[in-house]
């Protein structure tokens, strides 16, 4: 329906919001388009980064042999991956990850798409700073991308960077494409910092009557926090890699010591924003998991204001831990065994955070759905993870493990076991609200049962060659004498991450199918109390009716003694009250 | 479909100082875990464009915070500061040159107490950005002068963090200066007379922010 | 068994890391089976089966105090568990004679012995690519630098890992128990030859030391090593 066919029909009474094409698929200031906007860019990065993990696992296990489906492409070496190859694959598969993954999928499109339906308003406070936060950061994706393309490589000094290799073009033998991910991440600096001020802004001023702070559904305080970080973190980086680029092209010395600069000072300035980061990774996931269990156990969530509070305790704890990633780099011990107190200390809310997942299930009536399985593996895979972070959090034992796989099982057990999980299950979950429709069960199970396998098959073994010693960012294992006779598990690995990769195409299809031709959602059909289930499916323009909702109860007010049905959405004034007020 | 039209296209409802919020009844208590404090309407705090500036200013805080801290690193590394053979920085040129970007707060202050004077209003915000003007002049005189005596930006640590600290806080003035020439047009357009005028106080708050951080940085750099 | 865990500890304060890495690993096991057996437990139980009703609960302020004080408790055990090895290893030396300086450089480690005068930096110095050799049960004092990038020193027998960050001379030390020849691989990303940027550790015997030193080092290695000054 064109304006001005709406026109003609003479809605003459109220505004109409038939904006054509453009306004309403790619420059939207909708909400929860710009949500689905963030979801599609993150998707096909993750097809994009895990790509270049494969290329990553191939090397490892079967090193220097040709790639299949490279000989094309590499036709110097006939699709062997060269050594300065192999680790622009390793930078970009998690610069990618990291960047144009997890915090578009997390942050953009569960940020976008949540908290305006979860506590009831009709838009974030600044819809075209919305709209303007998407295309900045899908710029600095472009940008990225396009990295791959420009002579001599991308960037390839890991996606820490550490200077100088990062800040002298001799070292790496790359230059513009280190130029490309300075300039991508300011880009995307600034988008999210758009973002962050938009969500923050929105969380305190538009919440629906009777919606008050400790009223709000646990995923829309993750979001909340996670914004705040993001909008401190961020600026952190966004300083850093200016100096960087300042030491590229301008022949300045930030972090060259001959010209009196500091080489630790990127790492100082780095991990300051890195460690909010990871946890900027994780939260949202543990919103969403927050969200999930009391949902599919009909329950309660168990301990809702220790679960806020421990998260605003991680938000806190997380600006003064960073430095367990430097404890081997030269910096002051005395300062090492500070930041082993605090990274110890970080563990506590964490636990917190568990120990109420369990308690939620516990007495629960629980529900194996699709969200429910990823929302589970999310709990007990950011269990080993985090757990194996107390190995590296004790700064002797660091000193052996650190930069061995030791730390990528770690990494990619909270990163993909945990954020990567915790996507899948938000996009489960809400699918039906955000695009009306249901997914396929069978396919779900297709999707997670696999996954979850492969998952570990992939991840679990890399603690075993860590602690046999394997370094990280190594071309060829078989270079070294020691590591030799553990180089089956690599093939082990691999195999894995090639099944794991594989278990995502039922996914894909799932995704795009149940798009097109699902099964129309019912406006609840998980029989859920949260706000967003009582906007139509999917929901409109300013997602409600004329009138807002009003809040009137917690967000998880399941299996409810006085109450017949065995959910009470927020909205269902309690009949108990009906007039008199308790006290 | 009138139905179904209201629920597609619903009618915009109230817009205030913040967009599509309407005024809270007073919900009923109880419900388990809710808090049974929000029986009243809020009172509203800052509107939604003085709250996103306040947080875009923290942003701001944290970058600026980066560069202090690098330039505090560097600073302590080096054997001596400012290294021999480097130019003396102009400190009471500079110094005269903080009083001009203070004053320019006091007549945004003044700007901003207008109260519907729209003469008052127009004069002092053109009387704020006239002050940046010169503040960005003056400083960037004395930059064309240390560059003539042979200080750059790769004149080591000193050179870089001097005009990496200097100049972004210039370009920062530069894009408060672009933000108040559009506050100062729509003044004069007859904008921001009446309150709520969101949009001058968000301004003026950024504005504060650059000339609060000048300080800052004239001690750290010049006088430390 | 050993073939899949930790490689051979050769060195003086590798015992202390093994112990605390078992420790932890006791400690985290039992978390994680206590979490898995009873998330599993919950799941079975709980599962959803006709005409029950899920438990009214919104917690236990009781039980979750006691989750958070226990794991806190333990985790300041074993912050107090680590801190005597990580001042043993990395905030203190031991006194000794031997001091060797490791330039590192793209993709090589450069060791350099001072000769008869005890300085490095000198005519006299003895240059080796790749390789170090030093004798049974005598710490070791190692300065590092770089030359370009930051590499890092590890050699996983020994337990050891320090960067090498170019400006600064940071110092090291090892005292290996068992003769033999280690593996000496760089662990810090340094560039496209970072893989294969390794060398090799000879322990000898203090015979098999002299003897490779009178050979091998100008002036016989006679001289013992001044202590390198550590940059200010
Ligand atoms: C989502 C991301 C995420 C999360 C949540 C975490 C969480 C944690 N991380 Fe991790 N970390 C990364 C992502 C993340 N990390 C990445 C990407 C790197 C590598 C960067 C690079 O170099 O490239 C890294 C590296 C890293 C290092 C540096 C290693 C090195 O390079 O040498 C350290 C060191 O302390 C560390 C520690 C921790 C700790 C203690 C936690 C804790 O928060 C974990 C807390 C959770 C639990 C402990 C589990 C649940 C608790 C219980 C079941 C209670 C009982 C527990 C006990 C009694 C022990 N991490
Ligand atoms: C943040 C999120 C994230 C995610 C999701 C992943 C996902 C994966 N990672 Fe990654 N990784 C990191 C973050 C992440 N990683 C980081 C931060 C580092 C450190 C980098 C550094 O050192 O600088 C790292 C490093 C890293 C290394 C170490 C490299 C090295 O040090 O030399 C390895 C090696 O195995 C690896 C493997 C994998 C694999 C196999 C996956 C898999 O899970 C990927 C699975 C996904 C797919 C395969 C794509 C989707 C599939 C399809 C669309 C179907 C088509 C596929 C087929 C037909 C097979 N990663
Ligand atoms: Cu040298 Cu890696
Ligand atoms: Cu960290």
């Amino acid at each position: 329906m064109s304006a001005h066919a709406a026109t003609a029909h003479g809605h003459a009474t109220h505004e109409h919001h038939d904006l054509g094409f453009l306004r309403t698929y790619v420059f939207s200031t909708d909400h929860k388009m710009i949500a689905k906007q963030f979801l599609f860019m993150g998707l096909f990065m993750f097809v994009i980064g895990g790509l270049l993990a494969l290329l990553v696992r191939w090397q490892l296990a079967w090193p220097e042999t040709p790639v299949p489906g490279l000989a094309g492409i590499l036709t110097e070496t006939g699709g062997v991956l060269e050594p300065s190859q192999y680790n622009m694959a390793f930078t970009m598969h998690a610069t990618i990850m990291v960047f144009f993954v997890i915090m578009p999928i997390l942050a953009g499109a569960f940020g976008n798409f949540c908290i305006p339906l979860m506590i009831g308003a009709r838009d974030m406070a600044f819809p075209t700073l919305n709209m303007l936060s998407f295309w900045t950061t899908f710029t600095a994706g472009l940008v990225m991308l396009a990295g791959f393309f420009v002579p001599g490589g991308h960037a390839a000094a890991g996606w820490t960077s550490y200077a100088p290799l990062s800040s002298v073009v001799q070292y790496t033998g790359v230059n513009w494409g280190q130029n490309i991910w300075c300039i991508s991440l300011f880009t995307m600096g600034i988008g999210s910092m758009m973002g962050s001020i938009n969500y923050i802004t929105t969380v305190i001023n538009m919440r629906a009557p009777g919606m008050s702070l400790f009223r709000m559904p646990l995923v829309v305080w993750s979001l909340f926090i996670t914004a705040i970080l993001l909008l401190l973190a961020l600026p952190v980086l966004t300083s850093g890699v200016a100096m960087l680029l300042f030491d590229r092209w301008l022949g300045t010395s930030w972090f060259l010591p001959s010209g009196g600069g500091e080489p630790l000072l990127w790492q100082h300035l780095f991990w300051y924003f890195g460690h909010p980061e990871v946890y900027i990774l994780i939260l949202p996931a543990m919103g969403i998991a927050s969200e999930i269990l009391p949902v599919f156990s009909r329950k309660p969530i168990f301990g809702y204001h220790a679960m806020a509070f421990s998260m605003i305790a991680i938000a806190f704890l997380s600006w003064i831990v960073y430095g367990h990633h430097m404890f081997v780099s030269g910096m002051n011990p005395a300062l090492g065994m500070a930041f082993m107190v605090t990274t110890m200390i970080i563990a506590v809310p964490s636990a917190i955070k568990t120990f109420n997942w369990l308690g939620t299930l516990w007495g629960g009536r629980i529900q194996f759905t699709v969200p429910m399985l990823n929302a589970l593996a999310f709990v007990s895979m950011f269990v080993i993870g985090g757990l194996s972070g107390i190995f590296m959090a004790s700064t002797p034992v660091d000193i052996y493990i650190q930069d061995t796989y030791f730390i990528v099982a770690h990494i990619h057990y909270v990163v993909f076991g945990g954020s990567i999980f915790g996507a899948f299950a938000a996009i489960y979950f809400w699918f039906p609200k955000m695009f009306g429709r249901l997914t396929n069960t069978a396919l779900g199970h297709l999707h997670f049962w696999p996954s979850f396998v492969f998952f570990n098959l992939t991840f679990f073994p890399m603690h075993i060659i860590g602690v046999g010693g394997q370094m990280r960012r190594i071309y060829n294992p078989l270079q070294y004498e020691f590591l030799q006779h553990q180089q089956h598990w690599n093939v082990i690995i691999t195999i894995g991450a090639i099944g794991l990769g594989i278990s995502q195409i039922p996914f894909i299809v799932n995704f795009f199918w149940s798009m097109v031709a699902g099964k129309p959602a019912p406006l609840n059909p998980w029989n859920s109390t949260t706000l967003e289930w009582t906007a139509a499916s999917p929901p409109p323009h300013l997602n409600w009716g004329p009138t807002l909702p009003t809040v009137y109860r917690g967000p998880y007010e399941y299996s409810v003694p006085e109450e017949s049905a065995d959910f009470s959405p927020q909205t269902q004034p309690p009949r108990a009250v009906a007039g008199a007020r308790r006290h | 479909m009138s139905g179904i039209g209201a629920v597609l296209d619903p009618p915009r409802p109230v817009t205030r100082r913040t967009n599509g919020r309407v005024p809270p009844p007073p919900p009923p208590t109880g419900g388990g875990d809710g808090d049974d404090r929000d029986r009243e309407p809020r009172p509203r705090g800052l509107d939604n464009a003085r709250l996103a500036t306040m947080f875009f200013i923290g942003a701001e805080v944290m970058f600026f915070s980066g560069l202090i801290s690098a330039y505090f690193v560097l600073r302590m590394g080096a054997a001596q500061w400012p290294p021999p053979l480097q130019p003396r920085l102009p400190i009471l040129v500079t110094g005269l040159n903080t009083l001009v970007l203070l004053g320019s707060s006091v007549a945004m202050v003044r700007a901003l107490r207008a109260r519907g004077d729209h003469v008052r209003l127009v004069r002092g915000l053109a009387l704020t950005g006239a002050l940046g003007v010169v503040f960005l002049l003056v400083q960037g005189y004395e930059w064309a002068r240390l560059v003539s005596y042979g200080f750059t930006v790769t004149s080591g640590a000193y050179g870089v963090t001097f005009y990496t600290l200097i100049g972004v806080h210039g370009l920062h003035v530069l894009g408060a200066l672009a933000w108040l020439a559009i506050v100062l047009l729509g003044a004069r357009r007859g904008r921001f007379i009446e309150p709520p005028a969101t949009g001058l106080r968000a301004c003026g708050m950024y504005w504060h922010f650059v000339v609060a951080l000048w300080p800052i940085l004239y001690v750290t750099v010049y006088l430390l | 068994m050993l073939n899949w865990w930790l490689p051979e500890n050769v060195s003086s304060f590798g015992g202390d890391i093994d112990w605390l890495f078992h420790l932890i690993y006791a400690i985290t096991a039992i978390t994680g089976i206590l979490v898995f057996v009873a998330m599993g437990a919950f799941l079975v139980m709980y599962r959803d089966r006709p005409g029950r009703r899920a438990r009214y609960t919104h917690g236990n302020t009781t039980l979750e105090i006691v989750w958070t004080i226990v794991p806190a408790l333990i985790l300041v055990v074993l912050t107090f568990l680590s801190v005597p090895a990580w001042s043993k290893i990395k905030m203190s030396m031991p006194p000794t004679d031997f001091v060797v300086e490791v330039n590192a450089k793209q993709f090589n480690w450069q060791v350099s012995y001072p000769g008869p005068d005890g300085k490095f930096g000198t005519e006299d110095d003895t240059l080796f690519l790749d390789e170090m050799h030093v004798p049974v049960n005598k710490p070791i004092r190692v300065v590092l630098k770089s030359q370009d990038v930051i590499h890092s020193f590890f050699v996983p027998s020994f337990r050891i890992k320090q960067d090498a960050v170019p400006g600064r001379a940071i110092q090291a030390w090892f005292d290996a128990t068992k003769p033999g020849k280690y593996e000496w691989p760089c662990a810090e990303l340094c560039g496209f030859g970072h893989s294969g940027m390794k060398g090799w550790v000879y322990v000898h015997t203090p015979a098999d030391y002299e003897k490779w030193a009178a050979e091998n080092l100008k002036g016989g290695g006679t001289a013992p090593a001044q202590e390198a000054k550590p940059k200010s």
